[in-house]
């Protein structure tokens, strides 16, 4: 006679508590979420990162102004360009350092690439997790296409160390414009495949439509930007709220969507890519000739006026700002990186993952984009 | 025939199963490594979702202490034979981040380490050339960082108790100086770090 | 826009100073018992993106400097004026020695992971603040790791390579 025990008599209504560890085929990154189940409800979440924390911060006031600048870029893997730019535009800022026109416009370039390198690994990341390993493949075929190209301007795939403070590092190659241009022609070629593979596919709909739901309210009480805020349906870029580089020298305009869900937020993306695309290529046409770095004073000994600033740019994820203050020497007093993962990952995913289901938690963590190393640093 | 005479060390190489534990940084080169373009499934290569189906762990990147408690684990409920690569170098010898405080410097001190990918980061053809050479090594017997660990298990396990104090988990291998090794304790490691809204 | 709130700012409120920055920043330095009634003020006005909750070591002064840096999100969706976009860096000092202020989680709930991080970092109590429970280290230090008396490298030879390779 087997026996009954105390918890199957208790029925299903009891709590339990799930680890979705770092160790996890749906997680990407190293993060983990403690959440509390009813069956197969959540009832609240907790947000664990602190895995890949190293104090950043710290390391930095250790190190002088030039040697910061290959240390910055390693924060968030996906599109270390962002944090480049972020730290170039913060260093021109803090001593006044004028950047030549050219090197606004290779960098604007620059940094739209990396954009779509970026959306593009997400969306290998997402249709990974839904199922859809035809759209996985291409995506991440098509973001090598990219580094190629970066590989050729810098000479690493992955960490650039291209911009830095007073214009960027060198010009274009010889051949370079062509091979931007037909490297975005391929890809851009295949856009119709991907929206018959994935984004017009029924399966897609079925799975992300009203998943994860942030409504403008709460996308700005919580502090949300980039990608989770536009789905809502407000038009905040600080590509057009605070033009930086040559971003208002061109014309584009911000896709948004109205209902906030998972659903939107993979169509904002796409959108994003695509519009990056057209940038790119009115970029190229506008762009005068010239210098591309003005000099700085010997960057081995170079000492910053005292001062603070607060500088923001977009990144691919969302507003990404920089809180540096020097006290006048060779190193910086504080820096504090404001990473638009930080409200995603650990506020809003929280309140997101409440009352659904655990079949929906890596849906709903890859579509608001959260990437693991920003929020620790 | 080479193959005919060891169809054990055949089947170990050439069906490296790797955990899909995305330790650090380097995680932004495995997954170029394991599509379409780099096709590491052609060496035989294949990401599995548990420890307990693996017997390739490659730590991409930089430990946290944080994250050494999770490796450390994963690699205990690995079966063996399994092999370890540290992918990157600041598992050699910390890195970028050697001054860090939450960043352990040297790997090989807590888990055995078979070998070592320098770059960072790294291109995915340096990742198969790290496969192919642990081939040669698991042909001629040298890739054992598992019986050094069974062997060492003492120190090893001191070192971790050093770094964190009480470990939450029992020994994996049951203390004995001179006779044979013998069969893990097959416990399941406890869950540590909990942090729940209350 | 600016030099009206801060007119108004400083009539408000006793011992506030506002300084303009170039370039749409301003600093507002204020004492710590009315840095949750600016906070909300500000917030009716219509400043409601809390950017970022910052803290300054200044080791030599003998104070921690928390900064908040506020903003505004947009007001209509076609309106990108360069006016809406004052940022406000609202600084208090408070002393080293027994660091204690009040919490915003009330007023801006996304302060809330920002002062977590804050009190492991750098040692400030939060009064107020609903979970201050550690965010990201996993250990305990004597001095919490951002100050300035803190020895990261000392740390580092202490602790980690104070450990024995393992002799094969």
């Amino acid at each position: 006679m087997p026996q009954i025990t105390e918890t199957a008599r208790m029925g299903s209504t009891r709590e339990l508590e799930l680890y979705f560890g770092p160790q996890h085929l749906g997680m990407v990154g190293n993060f983990s979420i403690t959440m509390k189940v009813e069956g197969d409800r959540i009832l609240e979440a907790t947000a664990n990162p602190g895995y890949l924390h190293r104090g950043f911060e710290k390391l930095m006031e250790y190190r002088t102004w030039i040697q910061n600048f290959p240390m910055v870029c390693r924060m968030n893997v996906i599109e270390p360009d962002s944090m480049e730019m972020i730290y170039a535009m913060a260093v021109e800022k803090l001593a006044g350092l004028e950047v030549p026109e050219r090197a606004h416009y290779v960098r604007s370039i620059f940094l739209e690439l990396a954009r779509v390198g970026s959306h593009l690994f997400g969306l290998w990341a997402y249709s990974n997790m839904l199922g859809f390993d035809t759209t996985a493949q291409w995506a991440m075929y098509h973001r090598d296409l990219v580094l190629d190209l970066f590989e050729e301007l810098t000479g690493g795939r992955v960490y650039h160390i291209y911009l830095w403070p007073g214009g960027v590092r060198r010009d274009f190659p010889e051949g370079f414009k062509d091979k931007i241009v037909n490297t975005l022609h391929s890809i851009g070629g295949c856009v119709p495949d991907y929206d018959a593979t994935f984004f017009n596919n029924r399966l897609f709909y079925d799975r992300a439509k009203g998943i994860g739901i942030v409504n403008p309210e709460q996308a700005k009480k919580f502090g949300a930007t980039g990608q989770t805020l536009r789905a809502t349906g407000m038009k905040y870029d600080i590509r057009k709220v605070e033009p930086y580089a040559a971003y208002d020298k061109v014309e584009w305009d911000v896709p948004t969507r109205e209902k906030g869900d998972a659903y939107s937020r993979i169509w904002v993306i796409r959108d994003e890519m695509i519009e990056s695309v057209h940038m790119i290529f009115k970029l190229l046409d506008a762009m005068p000739e010239g210098e591309v770095y003005n000099r700085v004073p010997n960057p081995f000994k170079w000492n910053i006026p005292k001062g603070e600033v607060y500088v923001r740019c977009e990144s691919s994820r969302g507003e990404l700002g920089l809180y540096m203050v020097s006290n006048g020497g060779d190193k910086p007093y504080r820096a504090h990186f404001r990473t638009p993962s930080y409200p995603h990952g650990l506020i809003v995913l929280e309140e997101a993952l409440k009352g659904a289901s655990i079949a929906d938690v890596g849906n709903i963590m890859i579509s608001l984009y959260v990437v693991a190393p920003e929020i620790d640093r | 025939m080479k193959w005919l005479k060891s169809p054990g060390k055949m089947a170990h190489k050439y069906s490296l199963h790797v955990v899909y534990f995305c330790t650090g940084c380097g995680i932004i080169e495995i997954p170029p490594v394991i599509t379409a373009r780099w096709d590491a499934e052609r060496f035989g290569v294949v990401p599995v979702a548990t420890p307990r189906q693996a017997n390739l762990f490659l730590i991409t990147g930089y430990v946290s202490v944080k994250t050494l408690k999770a490796v450390i684990r994963t690699y205990e409920q690995m079966p063996e034979p399994k092999y370890t690569v540290g992918f990157g170098s600041c598992p050699i010898n910390g890195g970028m981040y050697w001054d860090s405080y939450n960043t352990i410097k040297h790997l090989d001190k807590y888990i055995p380490v078979d070998g070592w990918i320098a770059g960072c980061m790294p291109r995915p053809e340096a990742v198969f050339i790290a496969v192919t050479h642990l081939w040669t090594l698991i042909d001629k017997d040298m890739a054992n960082g598992y019986i050094r660990y069974r062997k060492n298990y003492a120190a090893y396990r001191k070192n971790q108790e050093t770094l964190f104090g009480e470990l939450g988990w029992p020994p994996l291998y049951q203390e004995s100086a001179t006779s044979a090794p013998e069969a893990p304790s097959g416990h399941l490691p406890r869950s540590g770090d909990v942090r729940i809204k209350k | 826009m600016s030099n009206s709130l801060k007119g108004k700012l400083e009539s408000t409120f006793k011992g506030v100073e506002m300084t303009l920055l170039k370039d749409t920043r301003a600093v507002v330095s204020a004492p710590k018992d009315s840095i949750v009634a600016i906070l909300e003020y500000l917030k009716d006005k219509g400043f409601d993106h809390l950017a970022l909750v910052s803290c300054v070591d200044w080791i030599e002064q003998n104070e921690f400097e928390i900064v908040y840096i506020l903003t505004s999100y947009m007001r209509n969706n076609t309106d990108y004026s360069a006016e809406q976009w004052l940022h406000l860096f609202i600084k208090t000092r408070i002393s080293r020695d027994n660091p204690e202020l009040k919490s915003v989680t009330g007023i801006f709930e996304n302060a809330e992971p920002y002062e977590r991080e804050i009190h492991e970092l750098f040692g400030v109590y939060f009064e107020g603040h609903p979970r201050l429970i550690p965010l990201f280290l996993e250990r305990k230090y004597e001095i919490p790791p951002f100050r300035k008396d803190f020895d990261t490298r000392k740390y580092v030879k202490d602790t980690f390579d104070s450990i024995p390779s393992v002799e094969d």
